[in-house]
């Protein structure tokens, strides 16, 4: 028996190829996963405890994350120790280089003066030494492209402060972690914005400011590590529900490959049974050749996998240094893993196949040239299970739908899908049937060869809709999410851009140059006149703007305010806005006065939006003091912010620019739809090797019927255009079919639980999307048919009637 | 034969070889299948190609249908050099002027009869319309299977399914219809019947056919017996 494992090997490995990529794809997937997060690990395990490591206690709020230090008491609690301790925190502000405005992210945070307290690792330049002195961090003086000997501006307004730049450094620890960094009592001139989360500190304790707790520093280091480990991990948990499925599409594939294989070698199974081999000899044998399969193919996965997650490593060191990314050592467990996962996956999936090869009969090899019969059963019980299966899933989603419970969607929607598969053999061929028939008498011949073995074509269509569903359901959500978002951005950022300027009114001249700015779609004069507000310090500005439309995110509708009311922009006055929504307030411009009542929203910046007619009783001149900008679609958000401030500057007016937000949302956004694209993107092409596969396989089966059609008048391209259409056939059924799964899936996701995380969403189904993964299917499938094809038509009529 | 058909007019001569001889392989493992073959083939008669397992034979017919290319000679089928023509055009010649019957896998298994007996037309694009369908019917219903159309081949006895096949090769009246052992797998009752069918269609239809087999029976319902020996016509 030992001979017949060998050479039948050495005759069939080759088919077995298409397989053995399934089983590497996933392997490799699996394993890339280990790698990246073994490399994120130990990218965070260096450096986090770093600024910690000369500490007694490390004091930090109790409720962490959820909770944070009250600022005023952490600096408080700080002062009070002097020297001995030493606080880790930042605070976002505004920044400005050389005239250039830097990123709205810019944070700014302590370094200590004592080498005992510094963590921070110099890369050039030196250390701070007093206020007015700064470093940037290496990473971020990259991206903003700040040098050492810039001179940079913190802050806005009289909390505005120059710094020079003395140096950049490495701070590698997550916690601590700003973009730039000046001394103690420097960072204290923006007090009010800095928030600290941790402050380490040497000898005793003493009194803990309220809701702070003391621990050691590695038991601070370790609370940390493990948040920031359960978000790696979380992330890997994540991916690795991609790799399943890409797992689960594997199976399909070999599965498939195992069985048609298997079904052409009968004859040879019943001819060794016939000669003396014993059932267990012949099926031990064909598991010995799985086994082999499997054993290569997933060693081949582990090594591509390794390759693949370390040039991922070093790509992600080298794009965004700032991911604590480190060269992670082997890891083995990962590798063993999915060494394994590849060899169960392929002995799992050729086991149903092997099992068939049991019932063969000797007597099969004495029958001559038994066609092998194209008709497989479906029996009964399958669509049975089948129709169990539907009903009952359909019934749970119903039911998750109403309850929103998400347990039950995923329960339902398992059950579904497990329903549609089983179902396939039924459902595949009919719709085959349909589509075949708009292909005309062309496609007839393919039809009738796509449809003549119901389970294999089911099967082979089952690993695409997987896929295909899934890219479908991730489509659809994204787009029903983003089109939501857009929404929910729009009412709270309706204008892009304000500019606002309390003190003079603005000019023609200026409004002309707004306008004339790149990036500037329309831009709308606002009249008002500066006015006293009881409750807050400062003058503010009082608007109207009855044309606000023009220019708004929202249709203008936050504008819209009811006489008696005045609007108030919370975020534009920041956290000491002591005005509450329903608070009654007086307004005065001049003498005049007004009593009004305060509505709360966001997006306009410092003004107070009022009606025309509580405008018209506070005064008679209203003067244009802001311009609202409404920008063109695709404007650089920064880029324009930038130009306007140069404006705005000279003329003391300040930007609010919620662009910046939108746009960061946007893009977002867009990374999470092409990270999930990519992800199912993988099972989709392991998918397409299964389908390749499957007509690669039926071409070699079909050698002789081949022939015979040459002989009666088929022509090579016609014979081409036959398999093309076959494989065409079959991809794009299972993509419709999978296309309408998915978004029936979407549309469950989202009445389950999108709808209760964001009220207004409303379906979005991006058909023309969609439409583009349904061509893709159909041009893959063209693709898939291009090898077998090509080999089929090469084989003369002779040569192939004389095939046994 | 060969003394009488050399004489014959095109007029008479349904195909023609000279010379033929067809080699496969390279060196040591050069094998020469047809060793200079001359050959007449009358129009209206039944022929007979004999010879043992191996004598060439089947690759004697694979040439003069068009299945295989010649290493060197000529084939001439109604008056057309087949070495002239490229594949498709080759195709299209078979599709137009041969008609096959093979001894096994001669249908299509997921076609019915009748879609079986009329794909040489539809290969051609030849629209299929009652008259074709007409023609299909009166074809089966000639051989006898004229009940079965609507059946799958297997659903068919093995003598219904070269019943079947035979109406596929009638049905484009070809000029030439190569049998490659089209009994070889039937009982000797039912090769009687084939048989008899294929001499029936050379009588009534004034159909040329050739047949290649190894048996002695079937080649008595022949009007001439070529037999080939190591490539050779003797």
């Amino acid at each position: 028996m030992h001979t017949v494992f060998l050479a039948s090997l050495r005759t069939h490995i080759r088919r077995y190829v298409a397989a053995a990529i399934a089983v590497t794809v996933a392997v490799a997937f699996v394993v890339v996963v280990g790698v990246l997060t073994s490399g994120a690990h130990s990218g965070l395990m260096d450096g986090l405890g770093a600024p910690y490591r000369n500490a007694d206690h490390v004091v930090s709020p109790t409720g962490w994350p959820s909770s944070e230090l009250d600022p005023k008491a952490a600096i408080a609690f700080t002062e009070r120790h002097g020297e001995n301790a030493s606080a880790t925190g930042r605070a976002t502000l505004p920044a400005r280089a050389n005239g250039r405005k830097l990123s709205e992210l810019t944070t700014v945070g302590p370094i200590a003066t004592s080498e005992k307290w510094r963590w921070q690792k110099l890369s050039s330049g030196r250390f701070p030494a007093r206020a007015g002195e700064a470093v940037v961090d290496v990473y971020f003086a990259t991206a903003e492209n700040v040098a050492v000997g810039d001179r940079v501006r913190i802050g806005e307004g009289v909390a505005a402060t120059d710094v020079e730049v003395v140096g950049l450094v490495e701070s590698p620890s997550p916690p601590a972690q700003a973009s730039m960094y000046v001394t103690w009592p420097q960072l204290l001139r923006w007090r009010d914005q800095v928030h600290l989360n941790a402050v380490a500190v040497r000898g005793e304790v003493g009194r803990l400011p309220e809701g702070a707790k003391a621990q050691s520093p590695e038991g601070f280091a370790a609370e940390r590590l493990t948040y920031v480990q359960n978000r790696v991990n979380s992330l890997a948990v994540m991916l690795l529900l991609f790799a399943g499925v890409a797992i689960f599409v594997s199976v399909l594939v070999i599965a498939n490959t195992f069985s048609i294989l298997f079904a052409q070698r009968l004859r040879d199974f019943a001819l060794l049974r016939c000669i003396g081999a014993t059932r267990r000899q012949v099926v031990r044998s064909v598991r010995r050749e799985a086994a082999v399969v499997g054993v290569l193919a997933s060693l081949a996965g582990a090594l591509v996998g390794i390759g693949l997650g370390y040039g991922l490593t070093a790509l992600i060191g080298a794009l965004a240094p700032g991911v604590p990314m480190g060269a992670a050592e082997l890891p083995v467990l990962w590798l063993l893993g999915g060494f394994a996962v590849g060899l169960v996956v392929t002995m799992v999936a050729s086991w149903l196949p092997t099992r068939r090869v049991v019932r063969v009969s000797p007597l099969a090899a004495l029958r001559p040239d038994t066609a092998v019969d194209v008709h497989t059963a479906t029996g009964r019980v399958r669509p049975a299970f089948a129709a169990i299966l539907l009903v009952t899933g359909s019934a749970l989603l119903g039911v998750a739908m109403v309850q929103d419970s998400t347990a039950l969607m995923v329960a339902g929607g398992g059950s579904v899908f497990a329903g549609v598969l089983l179902f396939g053999p039924v459902l595949v061929p009919r719709l085959v049937w349909i589509t075949g028939a708009l292909l005309g008498p062309a496609g007839r011949l393919a039809t009738k060869h796509a449809v003549r073995n119901p389970r294999r074509t089911a099967t082979t269509t089952a690993s695409l809709l997987v896929g295909v569903t899934l890219t479908t359901a991730v489509l659809t959500g994204m787009t029903t999410w983003r089109s939501a978002l857009d929404e929910q951005i729009g009412r709270d950022h309706p204008i892009d851009v304000a500019l606002t300027s309390p003190k003079e009114p603005v000019t023609t001249d200026l409004l002309n140059r707004v306008r004339h700015t790149p990036g500037v779609e329309r831009a709308i004069p606002v009249d008002g006149a500066v006015a006293r507000v009881s409750g807050l310090d400062e003058p503010i500005l009082v608007v109207t703007v009855p044309a606000a439309a023009q220019v708004a995110r929202d249709g203008g509708a936050f504008a819209r305010v009811e006489p008696g009311k005045i609007g108030i922009d919370s975020e534009a006055f920041g956290k000491n806005l002591s005005l509450r929504p329903g608070d009654r307030v007086t307004v005065r411009v001049g003498d005049r006065r007004a009593r009004l009542q305060v509505a709360v929203g966001t997006g306009w910046g410092p003004a107070g939006v009022v009606a025309p007619e509580t405008l018209a009783t506070l005064t008679d001149a209203p003067e244009p003091h802001a311009v609202w900008i409404r920008a063109t679609s695709g404007a650089d958000p920064a880029r324009l912010g930038g130009d306007l401030d140069k404006l705005a500057d000279p003329v003391g007016a300040t930007i609010e620019n919620g662009l910046r937000t939108w746009e960061s949302l946007d893009r977002q956004l867009g990374i999470y739809t092409w990270s999930a694209l990519g992800l199912t993107g993988i099972a989709v092409v392991i998918a397409l090797i299964g389908i390749a596969n499957t007509l690669g396989l039926s071409v070699l089966e079909r050698a002789r019927e081949h022939a015979m059609l040459r002989a009666l008048g088929l022509t090579r391209g016609q014979l081409r255009r036959m398999l093309a259409a076959e494989a065409v056939l079959l991809s794009v059924v299972a993509t419709l079919l999978g296309t309408v799964i998915g978004v029936v899936f979407a549309w469950v996701g989202h009445e389950t639980f999108v709808k209760r995380a964001l009220r207004e969403a409303t379906l979005q189904v991006p058909w023309p999307s969609l439409g583009v993964v349904v061509l893709i299917a159909a041009l893959a499938g063209l693709l898939a048919a291009v090898l077998p094809a090509r080999r089929a038509a090469r084989v003369t009529p002779a040569a192939g009637l004389s095939l046994d | 034969m060969t003394t009488t058909t050399r004489q014959a007019t095109q007029e008479t001569v349904a195909a023609s070889a000279r010379n033929l001889t067809k080699t496969y392989g390279k060196g040591d493992a050069r094998v020469h299948a047809l060793r200079g073959i001359d050959l007449d083939l009358p129009r209206g008669r039944f022929i007979a190609i004999m010879g043992p397992s191996g004598s060439g034979k089947s690759t004697l017919m694979h040439c003069l249908a068009g299945l295989d290319q010649a290493s060197g000679g000529t084939v001439t089928v109604a008056g057309t050099d087949l070495g002239s023509l490229d594949d498709d055009a080759l195709t299209i010649f078979r599709r137009e002027h041969i008609g096959f019957v093979f001894q096994s896998f001669n249908l299509l298994p997921m076609l019915t009869a009748e879609e079986n007996i009329v794909l040489p037309l539809e290969l051609g694009g030849r629209r299929i319309d009652d008259a074709v369908r007409e023609r299909a019917r009166m074809l089966a219903d000639t051989l006898g299977v004229a009940d079965r159309l609507g059946h799958r081949p297997a659903e068919l006895s093995g003598g219904q399914q070269q019943r079947v096949a035979i109406a596929r090769a009638l049905i484009t009246q070809p000029d030439l219809l190569f049998a490659d052992e089209p009994t070889g797998n039937l009982d000797s009752t039912t090769s009687a019947e084939v048989l008899d069918h294929l001499r029936r269609s050379v009588r009534e239809l004034g159909q040329t056919v050739v047949m290649v087999t190894h048996e002695r029976d079937a080649a008595t319902y022949a009007d001439h017996v070529v037999t080939v020996q190591d490539g050779r016509i003797v």
